[in-house]
């Protein structure tokens, strides 16, 4: 317990620190993980009380993100979201997978490293393109949907990874049984949950903890992944009122998600195999296969390779979706070359995100410097 | 031709976002994000970087204030406000410290509302405020009471009530 109290205290200075500096927190959190962990001073132990609390962190984090899923929205802006999301999907993908499966991890280890590789941290992303300002930049509305398109690639990833060794026909029924619950109770019991989330005593909070966590013990009960499956209760309350349950759900997120964090930190071993020179490649290629994607992005859809640098900058970041990849299906080495990747992109990313900009615009003067002069144009 | 065509777009967990082109090429763009902070953009015509700012609520509800003319004069002590539903109503607040002299007399005694048609609509007394006093409300030196009405009718008040 005295571990746990030790993480969080450091983690709420982290916070206070990382949000002073606006730089994310989450690398941050691993970070201090791993120093106090079994890899670093071996402070701090992981147990059953926070390998629970982590499992909640997880579980909020992806119930969080089926409520922000409006499947209906997606759907409007089917050509925006495709476009982006196919070459992003498709360049990380095969460079993540031919990377990892070069260096020798397994085909199954390769496409957990791919899928973390690919997948961009919502969070930093948006939180970046708030905070540096540059949510009316022309790029934005592209970073936006591809981070939409990224999310429900995760849940195809989820279910396929989980579904790896099992009976396919069962496990699509069960799956099947278990949407259909959960269809069910957010179309019919519609007016039933608004009527709970309009009181002010403690039972819409209550509620809120207490459907997450049903659903997540019956899935496992009935062997089912628990990870897919709150996402579609967030997807399916989404539907009544996803800003009440936001709400709601915010508090367990926001603390179960730094236990989460710094206990995967914890629980990295660097003993079990962990190869310096895999992990500085898969680092140093997850920056640049963004560039690629990056690029190739800005010129379908802006027509411009200058646009791709931004949408470079501001999508190099790995964070909480390549975490739970880690934490759900990677073996020891895996989870520390992920840690190592996170930590590494999210930094050059927040970095990036940055002074993107006064990059853009350093390639552009350099272009003009090299151009031959042009004469001077005067208004009248 | 419409003038300007108001965009909104909801931006998934970002916030919503409202953009419009002003008659000379300008473009502006509010966005409401989900932090609770609202961020308002500008860009000249011709200009590729934008400008930002980022408001509080309370900010944005202040700048909301001023670009609908709801205020259109504010000095210390009095804010005039302008309705332009009701056939353009024009309506004064304005502070005033009440003197020793009408000190220990009640809004009834004074006969504010009939013979100025202004009303105390709250006074500050210690830091502390009293809103909508009663008419039985026993006024004490030091306090300062806010009056709403029309222009001449804050005149008349100060006439015959603060004089007094």
């Amino acid at each position: 317990m005295e571990g746990i109290v030790l993480a969080l205290f450091i983690c709420l200075v982290l916070a206070l620190v990382t949000k002073y500096l606006s730089v994310p927190a989450i690398p941050f959190y691993i970070l201090a993980g791993v120093i106090l962990g079994q890899a670093g001073l071996g402070l701090v132990a992981s147990n059953e009380i926070s390998h629970f609390l982590s499992e909640m962190g997880l579980i909020f984090l992806l119930f969080f993100m089926g409520l922000g899923l409006k499947i209906e929205r997606v759907l409007e802006n089917r050509s925006a979201v495709l476009t982006s999301g196919i070459v992003d999907l498709n360049v990380n993908m095969i460079i993540g997978f031919a990377a990892s499966y070069l260096l020798g991890f397994s085909l199954v280890e390769s496409f957990v490293v791919a899928s973390a590789f690919y997948i961009s941290s919502t969070a930093m992303t948006l939180t970046s393109l708030i905070e540096n300002r540059k949510l009316m930049i022309k790029e934005a509305e592209t970073i936006i949907w591809l981070m939409v398109f990224e999310d429900l690639v995760m849940i195809i990833i989820l279910a396929l990874i989980s579904a790896g060794n099992q009976n396919l026909i069962v496990f699509a029924v069960k799956i099947l049984f278990v949407l259909g619950i959960l269809y069910a109770l957010a179309h019919y019991g519609k007016e039933f949950l608004i009527s709970i989330l309009d009181r002010d005593d403690e039972l819409p909070i209550l509620f809120t903890f207490a459907a997450v966590l049903t659903t997540a013990s019956f899935s496992m009960y009935l062997g089912v992944p628990e990870t897919m499956m709150v996402i579609a209760l967030g997807v399916a309350f989404a539907t009544t009122d996803p800003d009440a349950f936001e709400q709601h759900a915010r508090p367990f997120k926001d603390v179960f998600l730094v236990v989460f964090f710094v206990f995967f930190g914890v629980t990295i071993n660097l003993s079990g195999g962990a190869d310096w020179f895999v992990i500085a490649v898969i680092c140093t290629l997850a920056v640049v296969s963004k560039l690629v994607s990056g690029i190739l992005t800005g010129i379908y859809i802006h027509g411009s390779a200058l646009s791709g640098i931004e949408i470079w900058g501001n999508t190099i970041g790995r964070g909480e979706f390549s975490i739970a990849l880690a934490v759900l299906y990677g073996s020891p080495v895996v989870g520390a070359t992920i840690a190592a990747m996170v930590i590494v992109t999210s930094i050059v990313g927040a970095f990036m995100a940055k002074y993107s900009t006064s990059l853009r615009r350093g390639i552009v003067g350099l272009g003009r410097r090299s151009a031959p002069p042009r004469r001077i144009h005067t208004k009248h | 031709m419409f003038p300007m065509a108001l965009r909104s777009l909801n931006l998934p967990g970002v916030g919503t976002k409202y953009e419009f082109v002003t008659d000379k090429g300008d473009t502006v763009a509010i966005f409401f994000t989900k932090t609770g902070s609202i961020q308002m953009y500008t860009l000249q015509q011709g200009c590729n970087t934008p400008s930002a700012a980022e408001m509080t609520p309370v900010e944005a509800r202040r700048l909301g204030n001023i670009l609908t003319g709801a205020i259109i004069e504010a000095d210390s002590d009095s804010v005039e406000v302008a309705f332009s539903a009701l056939a353009d109503l024009r309506i004064t607040l304005h502070t005033y410290l009440i003197p020793a002299a009408i000190a220990g007399k009640t809004i009834e005694d004074l006969q504010i509302r009939a013979k100025t048609g202004t009303t105390v609509i709250a006074v500050s007394r210690h830091n502390m405020n009293i809103i909508n006093p009663s008419p039985s409300f026993v006024f004490e030196t030091g306090d300062a009471a806010l009056v709403i009405g029309e222009t001449d009718q804050l005149k008349s008040f100060e006439r015959e009530i603060m004089v007094n």
